[in-house]
């Protein structure tokens, strides 16, 4: 079975090839932002901001709503990229701050919280909202990175996936930090992150279908 | 290895155990090529900017150790089908060949690259793919000398893969046209002409095995 060119022949056709564009992380971070920026103007459109929006954010436990998820976003958009070269080991240990800085926030409200408040706190009032909400949004900028991630090479195509849905997960639940009213730690800490988490787990599946190369 | 040699391909721990093999060989591949380190990395840095001539040197001197490897993990695949794996980390290497950063050594990243896509290639071909092509071919010439049981039989198998394919398999197997050559007239480079014979052939032969039962 000769059917193949020779290596040489080959060698001498891909030297002679143009060279491949390479990948932009701007263009990478456009795919997060320009949907989710657009999903997020939709629905403040249709379900408008939280009343009290400008003192509520006075607020550091309520600012936090905004910064922890902003801290995943840059985090997990970061370690997406490089996780998209070939040999490459991105720190996942990094991840490990906002759940630390979440179950921080959360432990100290359970301590100020009766008993009896505890799991009614935890329930809040829109968690199915928030979950459907944010994971629904979450899809646009989800497969606009991706787009562009398939530039990279990944050798783990499922963990990049994983990766950009945490960031694309968690750029829209600090947008949608503006329109949720509950501002308790026992609320967020449990549903952002569990929004988040399924962005991340659709992100992984993506990943696994559309980053091979 | 020879222990490997009779193993198939099947199987994620078999594909573990023999990727251990691959690393030793990487191993062995750092000791012996330190001096030639700086050169490489010279060398795809120039290939980045448009340079063919120091691309083609560079794929050159890599070729020696990707060949390694790949028999390391598939003594008993026939060797132009090693061949075709290591065409295939070739054009790899080309496509993602942006995604190595400049000024990072070239070593991890042409590993990480090489593992990707042998651990693919391996997979994709499975255990029992690389047995049949041969004894189809070896039917084929016959036809001119008159063997008609043969050429009818590949008449028939022909007519039972589509019309591209078929001219393609026609004009190198039996016209002894280049693949090159066939696949221009068929509006295909040569790349693309390549790998649509490689399928072409896979699936003629399953048929001949489906057609001995």
């Amino acid at each position: 079975m000769t059917q193949g060119i020779s290596t040489e022949d080959f060698i001498r056709q891909l030297a002679a090839s143009p060279v491949p564009r390479p990948m932009h992380p701007a263009l990478v971070m456009l795919g997060l932002l320009g949907p989710s920026m657009v999903a997020l103007a939709l629905y403040f459109w249709a379900y408008g901001l939280r009343p009290g929006l400008a003192e509520a954010l006075m607020l550091p436990v309520v600012t936090a709503k905004l910064v922890l998820p902003m801290i995943v976003a840059a985090l997990a958009f970061w370690l997406a990229l490089v996780s998209a070269r070939p040999g490459a080991r991105p720190a996942m240990r990094w991840l490990i701050l906002p759940l630390a800085i979440g179950s921080v926030l959360f432990a100290a409200r359970a301590a100020q919280t009766a008993p009896g408040g505890l799991v009614s706190g935890m329930l809040g009032q829109t968690a199915a909202a928030c979950l459907m909400s944010i994971s629904a949004m979450s899809l646009g900028p989800t497969a606009a990175g991706i787009l562009a991630l398939r530039r990279g090479a990944t050798t783990r195509p499922g963990m990049t996936g994983l990766l950009l849905g945490l960031a694309s997960g968690a750029v829209v639940t600090a947008g949608y930090a503006l329109h949720c009213p509950e501002d308790s730690p026992l609320f967020y800490v449990i549903w952002y992150g569990m929004a988040i988490f399924i962005s991340g787990c659709i992100g992984a599946i993506a990943g696994r279908i559309w980053l091979r190369w | 290895m020879t222990a490997f040699a009779n193993m198939s391909f099947s199987g994620a721990w078999q594909h573990r155990r023999l990727w251990h093999r691959v690393a030793a060989g990487c191993a062995a591949w750092q000791e012996a090529g330190l001096d030639s380190a700086e050169e490489w990395e010279d060398l795809l840095a120039r290939a980045n900017d448009g340079d063919g001539a120091a691309f083609a040197r560079f794929l050159r001197l890599v070729s020696p150790t990707l060949r390694a490897i790949i028999r390391a993990r598939g003594a008993n695949l026939p060797r132009d089908q090693q061949e075709d794996i290591l065409q295939e980390v070739l054009l790899a290497i080309h496509l993602k060949r942006q995604t190595w950063m400049r000024g990072s050594p070239v070593r991890p990243w042409l590993y990480a690259v090489t593992r990707y896509k042998v651990i693919d290639a391996f997979r994709r071909r499975g255990s029992s793919i690389h047995l049949p092509l041969d004894d189809f071919i070896e039917i084929l010439p016959d036809e001119a000398t008159g063997a008609p049981l043969a050429a009818r039989d590949a008449d028939r198998m022909l007519g039972m893969i589509d019309s591209r394919s078929a001219s393609l398999v026609r004009a190198v197997k039996l016209d002894g046209e280049t693949p090159e050559a066939a696949g221009r007239h068929l509006g295909l480079n040569a790349v693309a002409a390549r790998v649509a014979l490689h399928r072409a052939m896979k699936r003629l032969g399953q048929i001949a095995e489906r057609m001995q039962r």
